[in-house]
């Protein structure tokens, strides 16, 4: 594919809204993941979650409108928001007719539905605001950035479980390969930590039980994990072709030149024992970026912290790297918030090209003892320095959704 | 209270706006920017707090905050 610049990045985590914040915390390998408190989940298996907490600090919505969406929208606001302004872009000079809008999300908007859900059977049908069967639908926030923005061009929502943004954000790139857009705000956005989004989670069976040790619960290809923690939070990036960049003089954070995806046909929820479809999507990826596996610096990884998902997805890359797997050094850093399921592809390349940029690679945390099924080259615990000229971003979601994204150095 | 100053209310409940800002003889719609579905919700709570029956359609983003005070007597509202 032709290269795709990243010119700006938006980041609403539980590790922070601010880049440099965030970045801190990842290099540090600091957790954020907490016990819930939003609501009492004492009854449910998994009770810990990255919470966002600065949002309102943030906020660029008015409160008229706040009554009117689901936080996964006000994230998503306020994500477009930090890139756009990240990005430098003049809104007022550009044709908004041609501007894109691509989104992933998972679930949907629960906090407001679940709510409203639970008034119809209360107080009837006036008991429910009207506001709700536009609140809660995946891609609300796609289309509250439009209208926020003004922005009219050809636009998607992608729903692929724990694949969407990366996706949204493939998905995007090919778009303006296709000269169809001048420019794509890109990524995703997520809110599952209420009740019932919770319980619909908590049912995939994949969520941790550490609940007594909250920040070191989501421990992805450690002999003792048994799942990953939820986290709510946004993250938004700004594509744009080679010309314009050229052209407006931009700063590029990374270019997207390779993608790949396919699917096992396999299970609804465990993906395929072999890896094979997964290993299939990366060397997809490989080949649409012109690249050999040993051109890979670094594996931003999947980790979805379950037996299942981490063997698979070590056997891919086995596969695919063949002798060089031992060399191409790879980690896991969302464990260190918390997965946001459909944000959690944007936040994946959020993290990689500030890796990329300021070339470190950031840590997997919580491992005591390696996995020695998993038979990967693991950043553990620590970061490290490594200059990082290309990445390979992986997401798989439920449903054997395989995803591999290739990040260059500009 | 007086039905007016119930419409005020319920108008800053869901649109957050001041009762000076409300222009007596404007539609909703082109004064305060009202959409279908926040006039939806303004009916219910008028509904809600007046205790009088309102349909779904009685109450329109085209009409002004005087018409509206207008209809919710014609029903009863006092």
């Amino acid at each position: 594919m032709k290269k795709i610049a990243i010119t700006g990045i938006g980041i609403v985590s539980p590790s922070g809204l601010d880049k440099r914040k965030f970045w801190s915390n990842i290099k540090a390998g600091r957790s954020a993941v907490e016990k819930i408190t939003r609501f009492d989940s004492s009854r449910y298996t998994s009770q810990v979650a990255g919470h966002v907490h600065e949002l309102d600090a943030y906020s660029n919505v008015s409160s008229r409108l706040l009554k009117k969406i689901d936080m996964f929208s006000h994230m998503g606001l306020v994500g477009a928001e930090l890139a756009i302004q990240d990005s430098g872009l003049d809104l007022e000079k550009e044709n908004l007719d041609r501007a894109g809008i691509f989104m992933g999300n998972a679930i949907g908007g629960w906090l407001f539905a679940e709510t409203e859900l639970r008034d119809l059977y209360i107080e009837g049908r006036e008991g429910v605001s009207p506001f709700a069967a536009s609140a809660w639908f995946p891609a609300a926030p796609q289309g509250q950035i439009s209208i926020k923005y003004k922005m009219k061009g050809y636009s998607k929502t992608v729903v692929a479980d724990r694949a969407s943004s990366l996706q949204a954000i493939a998905y995007g790139a090919r778009t303006l390969n296709r000269g169809k857009n001048d420019f794509i705000v890109a990524g995703g956005m997520e809110a599952p930590v209420t009740p019932y989004a919770l319980l619909c989670c908590q049912t995939s069976g994949m969520l941790t039980q550490r609940n007594e040790t909250p920040k070191t619960a989501y421990k992805p290809f450690d002999k003792n994990r048994d799942g990953y923690a939820i986290a709510e939070g946004a993250g938004i990036v700004i594509l744009e072709p080679q010309e314009r960049v050229k052209k407006r003089n931009a700063h590029v954070y990374a270019n997207i030149v390779g993608y790949g995806t396919t699917t096992d046909g396999v299970d609804r929820i465990n993906p395929a024992t072999d890896g094979l479809s997964l290993a299939s999507a990366i060397r997809m990826a490989l080949n649409d970026a012109g690249l050999k596996p040993e051109d890979i610096d670094y594996i931003c990884l999947d980790g979805a912290g379950t037996k299942i998902g981490d063997l698979t997805e070590a056997m891919a890359i086995k596969s695919v790297f063949n002798g060089s797997s031992n060399k191409v050094i790879a980690s896991a850093p969302k464990a260190i918030f918390g997965n946001m399921l459909g944000a959690t592809g944007a936040l994946d390349v959020i993290t990689t090209v500030l890796a990329m940029q300021h070339s470190v690679v950031p840590p997997t945390i919580n491992i005591e003892e390696k996995d020695p099924e998993c038979n990967i080259n693991l950043c553990i615990n620590k970061a490290i320095h490594k200059e990082i000229n290309n990445a390979l971003v992986i997401n798989r979601g439920r449903g054997g959704i395989n995803c591999a994204l290739i990040l260059q150095k500009p | 209270m007086a039905v007016e100053d119930t419409v005020k209310e319920i108008l800053n409940q869901v649109l957050d706006v001041k009762p000076e800002e409300i222009n007596p003889d404007e539609k909703l719609e082109d004064g305060l920017g009202v959409d279908s579905t926040e006039m939806v919700e303004i009916s219910v709570g008028l509904k809600k707090a007046l205790g009088i029956d309102i349909s779904d359609n009685d109450l329109k983003k085209t009409h002004s905050f005087n018409e509206i005070v207008e209809i919710l007597k014609s029903k009863g509202a006092n």
